[in-house]
Parts: C-alpha cells; structure tokens; sequence
C-alpha cells in the first residue's frame, strides 16, 4: 500500500518535472542562435600579437596581468593589465593589447597611452567564449615588447557573444 | 541624457604627482553582429568605438574596446596628476558621441 502511494507519488514529480522543463526548452535553443564559435586555436591570435610585436623579442616582464581563476560569469569576466616597472618621462608605455585567444575575435581590445599619462594600468570586464589563455601586450617607448598571459577557466554556456 | 556615465575618482585634489585612478562605466548595448535574431537574419554590430581621456591638451588614454568587451562598457584607468585642469571623458560608437563627462582636477 505505502509503496503504491509512493509510486504515484514518483510518476506525479516525474510529470511535474517534464511540465516545469518544457517552457524551458524554446529558451536554451534561443540561446545557440549565434554564428559564435571559439576558435580552435590560437593561430589568430598569435598573427594580431606578431603583427603588434613586430619583430622584436616580447619580454615575459614588466607586465602583470590580473585575472580570475574561474570566470563564473563568462559575459563579465574581470581583467586588469599594467605596466609593473616604473613609468617615467623617459621610460612609459606607447600602446597596450589585450588578446583573449579562442574568443571569435580575439582581439578584445586596444589602449594607446601618452608621455602625459605617467602610467599603464587598465581594468575591463571581458567576454570570453570558453577556457583559454588571456595575453596583454604592451608597446614601451623604446620599442620593447612585454608580455604576459594568463589562463581562466569559463563556466559553460551564457556567453552572450 | 537618460543614462549618464558612472564616474569614480580616487581623489579630485590630489598632490602634484600623484596617481589618480578613474573608474567609468557607461550604458551601451555592445551588439556583437554575432548574435542572430528570431528570423535567422544576422543582428548588425554595434559596439562602443573609442574611449579617450584628456587632461587639459593632454592626451591620458585612448581605449579601443572590440565584440569581447562587456555590454555596459567599464573601464579603470590611472595618470599621473601633474597639473590643475579638466578631465574630459567621451564615449563614441558608430553614431558618433554617446556620453561626455567632466570632472575638475586641481591640484591640493
């Protein structure tokens, strides 16, 4: 007896949950209507950063990138670039990139700096379409390249790219 | 404007020499030309284009955000304060200006 009721009590939850997932279902499909897709590789991204390295040697200091380990929240992910050696009158920092890798365009976005600045050191929220690397670029007065990278795993789905 | 920037200063009266650090953040959709409407047709770009700060004639930064910037663009910027003057923020896209803001630096 005790053991009827409960069946019934399973098929009534197990149609409930059916009734409750179907409204869902037109939203997820709404959600893949995007031509948005991550890159396979970083072969784009490594084209726009040799363009923007332009044969000299990138230097894997100077530049310190701060991101979070875990994008919990893909559309809004937090990313902070700076120049970590001391900016001068004669020594700052001419132009900055910021690479996310797999993103469709990775190319996020490009800072150019001034004599008058006095300083390199940015904050953005990202986009990021999957886990990757996120590199930053910095063009100093001299012509030298720093760089410095940095990996962040993104919570599936919800992109919004 | 309905939906003026959000504009942050770490001081308005800073020392000669000081870093000041500015935090911004302005209302835009950053359609990323990506997305597909409900006929299947793609929806056009439209992104914020450029960001520039200017102190006085001085030319602070100039931000060229693309698609993987966040809707409702922030950016976080320093410079160094080296004299009194206006710092003038503007946002444009495709239509041209989007927001101006002002703040008055002087000098403590």
């Amino acid at each position: 007896m005790i053991s009827c009721v409960d069946m019934n009590r399973r098929q009534v939850m197990v149609a409930g949950a059916a009734l409750v997932a179907a409204p869902l279902l037109p939203d997820a499909a709404q959600a893949q209507e995007t031509t948005a897709a991550a890159r396979k590789d970083s072969a784009e991204s490594d084209r726009i950063a040799a363009e923007f390295i332009a044969g000299a040697t990138p230097l894997r200091e100077g530049l310190s990138l701060d991101l979070p380990a875990l994008g919990d929240n893909p559309s809004a992910v937090p990313v902070r670039v700076w120049v970590s050696e001391e900016i001068t009158d004669q020594n700052w920092c001419e132009e900055l990139i910021i690479l996310a890798e797999l993103n469709p365009m990775p190319l996020a976005c490009r800072f150019s700096f001034s004599q008058a600045s006095g300083a390199a050191d940015v904050a953005v929220r990202l986009r990021l379409i999957e886990t990757m690397h996120v590199r930053a670029l910095a063009r100093m007065n001299d012509g030298r390249v720093l760089d410095a990278s940095g990996q962040i795993t993104v919570a599936a789905g919800g992109c919004g790219l | 404007m309905a939906n003026p920037p959000r504009i942050w200063l770490s001081s308005e009266t800073p020392a000669a020499g000081e870093i000041v650090r500015v935090r911004a953040q302005v209302v835009h959709i950053m359609e990323s030309g990506l997305r597909l409407d409900a006929a299947g047709n793609a929806i056009p770009r439209d992104t914020l284009e450029r960001f520039s700060a200017t102190l006085g004639d001085d030319v602070i930064l100039d931000w060229f955000p693309e698609t993987a910037i966040s809707q409702n663009p922030y950016i976080e910027f320093t410079f160094k304060a080296r004299e009194s003057g206006v710092l003038k923020m503007i946002w444009s896209d495709q239509n041209g200006v989007l927001a101006e803001a002002e703040r008055a630096i002087t000098l403590s």
